[in-house]
């Protein structure tokens, strides 16, 4: 009976608030939200329609049989958290040292990070390839250290591994940075050493479970970058899942546009994720 | 034996001195308090005591091992922040374990001393409960076992109870003493606020730009101020310009109006220019002629304070403070009424220019 009311009073008050939004508000906010989800509703429309005069998931199936499209989401997959990783290990202990003892260094550091969005992937990709191309020697010395990462798998992987972790850099540090700013990180570590506790563990027990929603939001973007790359993974020569929707839509009609819509779905999830995991920790980090 | 030394102990950030020269002796269960006001140096001592700074010059000694250089997490020393740092991540009995986990204790002895925390700041009911589910004196009281779990040989607290409302900080400094004096262990307390290092410590250490003032009882501090720093910034205090009149017998004279001081001025002559303290509570209407220091004073406001009403007086030329408790049945003067007004000689302190 009394949660009967409280539901009542809740949807007043809701209905309440909508009706006070200015006419015009509500005018931009649809016509925002056409803008968006038209284009997205063709190609849901056109990813249905493989079959003449029948709406159905043919385009879905025939894409999701491909075995080439297993081969190569599952390639980038294992790419993104490869990068997702390196990025953590370089990342959190670079966002952290600066926050704590080299203040100073933090507009230079934001700097770096904002290259990638000035630097092309073209010119990454480029410069990667003309120095790893080569064999790693000992300078003024014939010796040879290692052979040229674009000649084996493995050194192809390492090679795409760090550009990724180059273009996912502004994502992954500003999460992290911001992460870092909501709690207090200098005073959390000072109690943690006072308490014994050395450096891995202070980041290891206190730093990360802190920012973990910073670090899942960082991680989930630089999973939509790696997924959907398209230069790097052309230019190395891999068999990422860029460069197939690309070669994919060239050759056909439907199945691009139902593996587009699928991806657009994917990352509705990925958001969502974010969203349910932010929350959690608000309340958490809402108490310091 | 000395329990913690700080020896010459200096701390300089570049071009200014936060810490000048500090030497302090705390013996083994005794309470200290660093009282003075922001940017006075008292909470860089309290860091470099946990390591957290590391000393321009001097050596700061545990039982007579030097741990000037020591990092923080091998120096054995619990330290309470003012934000209280508690984990977010972590329940109460984890924030509380934490130290021992590191430490690598057994886990049936870290249960063990949890629980004996928690009952040491009645909180075994919050044991599972996260910080944000906390009120601000419960966070502190967990991030107070939380330093005391590691039986650490000092326990630093830096102002521990500024985030709090008042009373909560009473009876939280009451818990504070209490549990420190039960435990014995050694402890230094930051603050700015009189109160809580007059009610709390052992000794006092008042501070003033990186230098140390006074050290002394509480009870020294209050009553017999060597500074006019020391004077101003513990209690509230009338403070003037004097002349000494005759050293051997303590006569001096504020705008013309004598008083006559217990304080030894023989090293003095006639016409020094001195500073003369008197607190307000040491001032009251006299009652009979024969007091000494009985001089007429025109009343000139009155002021309720609640427990204690504070009248202000003009003697001579100068403007005196005077506290006197409040009661139901209190004749008040009239402004503008000349009274006669004492003082004993001990309540006339003189202090250097």
């Amino acid at each position: 009976m009394a949660s009967e009311k409280i539901r009542k009073v809740v949807a007043m008050n809701l209905l309440a608030r909508i009706r006070r939004i200015p006419f015009w508000s509500w005018i931009w906010f649809i016509l925002g939200a056409l803008y968006f989800l038209l284009p997205l509703y063709a190609t849901a429309n056109f990813s249905l329609r493989m079959e003449r005069d029948v709406i159905g998931f043919k385009a879905y199936i025939r894409a999701f049989e491909d075995p080439e499209f297993l081969k190569t989401f599952m390639y980038s997959n294992m790419l993104a958290l490869m990068t997702i990783l390196a990025s953590i290990v370089l990342i959190v202990p670079t966002a952290y040292w600066i926050r704590l003892r080299l203040p100073e260094a933090r507009r230079v550091v934001e700097f770096i990070t904002l290259l990638p969005f000035v630097v092309p992937a073209i010119i990454l990709v480029f410069g990667l390839i003309r120095i790893y191309s080569s064999p790693l020697v000992i300078p003024f010395t014939n010796i040879k250290l290692l052979q040229p990462l674009t000649t084996f798998e493995v050194g192809t992987d390492i090679l795409i591994v760090a550009g990724y972790m180059v273009l996912g850099l502004p994502y992954m540090y500003r999460s992290v940075d911001t992460g870092m700013r909501t709690v207090d990180v200098r005073t959390l570590t000072e109690a943690a050493q006072s308490l014994g506790a050395g450096w891995f563990t202070i980041i290891v027990k206190v730093i990360l479970p802190n920012i973990r929603a910073a670090l899942l939001s960082g991680a989930l973007l630089t999973f939509a970058i790696v997924v959907g790359e398209v230069t790097l993974a052309s230019f190395l020569g891999v068999p990422a899942f860029g460069p197939y929707l690309f070669l994919l839509g060239q050759h056909r009609a439907y199945e691009p546009a139902a593996l587009s819509f699928a991806s657009f779905l994917l990352t509705w999830v990925a958001m969502g994720l974010i969203q349910l995991f932010t929350g959690g920790q608000g309340e958490v980090s809402g108490a310091h | 034996m000395t329990h913690l030394a700080l020896t010459n102990v200096s701390k300089v950030f570049g071009d200014f001195t936060a810490v000048n020269n500090f030497n302090l002796d705390v013996q083994k269960g005794e309470f200290v308090s660093f009282l003075g006001p922001s940017g006075c140096g008292k909470t860089t001592t309290l860091r470099m005591i946990a390591g957290f700074e590391i000393p321009s010059m001097g050596k700061i000694t545990i039982d007579g091992a030097d741990i000037t250089n020591k990092a923080p997490s091998q120096r054995n020393v619990g330290m309470v922040f003012q934000s209280y740092a508690l984990f977010p991540n972590m329940t109460v009995a984890q924030n509380i374990g934490f130290g021992l986990r590191v430490r690598k204790e057994k886990e049936s002895e870290i249960k063990e001393r949890v629980a004996e925390m928690l009952a040491i700041i009645n909180l075994e009911k919050k044991a599972d409960s996260y910080p944000y589910q906390l009120s601000g004196g419960q966070m502190q009281r967990v991030a107070l076992a939380r330093a005391l779990a590691i039986r650490p040989q000092v326990l630093l607290l830096d102002e521990p109870l500024s985030a709090l409302d008042a009373k909560i900080r009473v009876s939280l400094r009451a818990e504070i003493r209490s549990i420190q004096q039960k435990l014995g262990i050694t402890a230094i307390y930051v603050t700015h606020d009189q109160e809580e290092a007059l009610s709390l410590s052992d000794r006092i250490v008042v501070m003033n730009m990186g230098e140390m003032e006074q050290v002394g009882t509480p009870f020294e501090i209050y009553n017999f101020p060597t500074t006019v720093f020391s004077a101003n910034f513990v209690g509230t205090l009338n403070n003037a310009s004097a002349e000494v009149v005759d050293p051997a017998s303590g006569f001096i004279s504020i705008d013309g109006v004598q008083f006559e001081s217990a304080v030894d001025l023989t090293e003095r002559k006639p016409g020094d220019k001195v500073r003369v303290a008197i607190r307000p509570e040491r001032l009251s209407f006299a009652s009979e002629q024969k007091k000494a220091n009985v001089v007429d004073a025109t009343i000139e406001n009155i002021t309720f304070l609640g427990s204690v009403v504070r009248i202000r007086v003009k003697i001579g030329s100068t403007k005196f403070n005077m506290d006197t408790f409040n009661n139901p049945f209190l004749e008040l003067p009239k402004i503008g009424a000349v009274e006669q007004v004492t003082c004993s000689r001990e309540a006339v302190l003189v202090l250097d220019e």
